[in-house]
């Protein structure tokens, strides 16, 4: 039997079928599978997070019961990709467009804080706060990929 | 029960008590938030202590974050909506907010200094 290279990358895919009482669990998952491949655990905080709001966003703006999301790591240089994948409406891929351009542009603390500003006026239950947060919280690489109604979300972190 | 009259909340897995204070009131956060939409909790929160808090000519109010375990976007949300509140008052009838935070809690190092610069002079993290 061939044993796997210790080093080699490692990774765990989830289908979720987007409910929210699924996220905290989905984090925790997270968080455990982050605490056995890498040693900094603040690293590990921080993608659980990311995570989690990239799922609530799933869930609230999904169409459809096909969100996926993976959780790669390289062992050798503790770096990380998650990618979080679904189906959404043509309205919705819009929305996330402008933020996302909005959220990516400039300083990311300058965009968090705006956004912080911009969210804090808003009536509508939505904060529109999650790309911005992930963004400087985890000081990672965010990446947008829409392919026809399949929107993912991509963060690489370093 | 504090000298706002305001009423303990412990909903799901969050608990929230209000504490009277020597220098004001005292928020204490315990557990997580991460529902759907918190501010159908945390605003009128808010809005009871800001307020109370100028009512009562209250200088300072002091949230406790350091026994919250999570805090998501939609919750920052309602942090910051409350903390706006002090933008458009002048310095002497306003109230500071302290935030305290753990600093071994990640997201509570990342998270919680960032809502200093929403309004210039309104929060201080201990």
């Amino acid at each position: 039997m061939a044993i796997k290279d210790p080093t080699s990358d490692g990774y765990i895919e989830l289908k979720f079928g987007p409910r929210w009482k699924y996220i905290a669990c989905a984090r925790s998952f997270i968080q455990n599978f982050l605490a056995i491949s890498i040693n900094d655990q603040a690293k590990a905080d921080k993608i659980a997070m990311a995570a989690s709001e990239l799922l609530e966003n799933a869930v609230k703006y999904a169409n459809g019961e096909e969100t996926q999301i993976s959780v790669k790591v390289s062992p050798s240089t503790e770096k990380i990709a998650v990618r979080v994948s679904n189906l959404a409406s043509e309205e919705s891929i819009k929305t996330l467009k402008l933020i996302y351009d909005k959220v990516c542009e400039g300083n990311p603390l300058d965009a968090y804080v705006a956004q912080m500003k911009e969210a804090a006026l808003r009536n509508d239950g939505k904060s529109q706060l999650g790309l911005a947060r992930i963004r400087y919280e985890t000081g990672g690489d965010l990446n947008l990929e829409i392919i026809d109604k399949r929107v993912s979300v991509l963060i690489d972190i370093g | 029960m504090n000298k706002l009259g305001i009423e303990a909340i412990d909903e799901g897995r969050i608990k929230i008590e209000v504490l009277d204070s020597s220098a004001g009131i005292y928020i204490k956060f315990t557990g997580e938030i991460d529902m759907e939409d918190p501010s159908l909790i945390l605003d009128p929160l808010f809005e009871k202590i800001h307020n109370g808090a100028i009512d009562n000519s209250i200088k300072e109010v002091a949230a406790d974050f350091k026994e919250l375990t999570f805090l998501n976007s939609s919750g920052i949300k309602a942090v910051a909506k409350w903390i706006m509140k002090l933008s458009d008052m002048d310095d002497a009838s306003r109230y500071i907010i302290t935030v305290i935070h753990n600093k071994s809690v990640t997201w509570q190092v990342t998270s919680l200094p960032t809502l200093s610069f929403l309004v210039p002079g309104a929060v201080q993290l201990q």
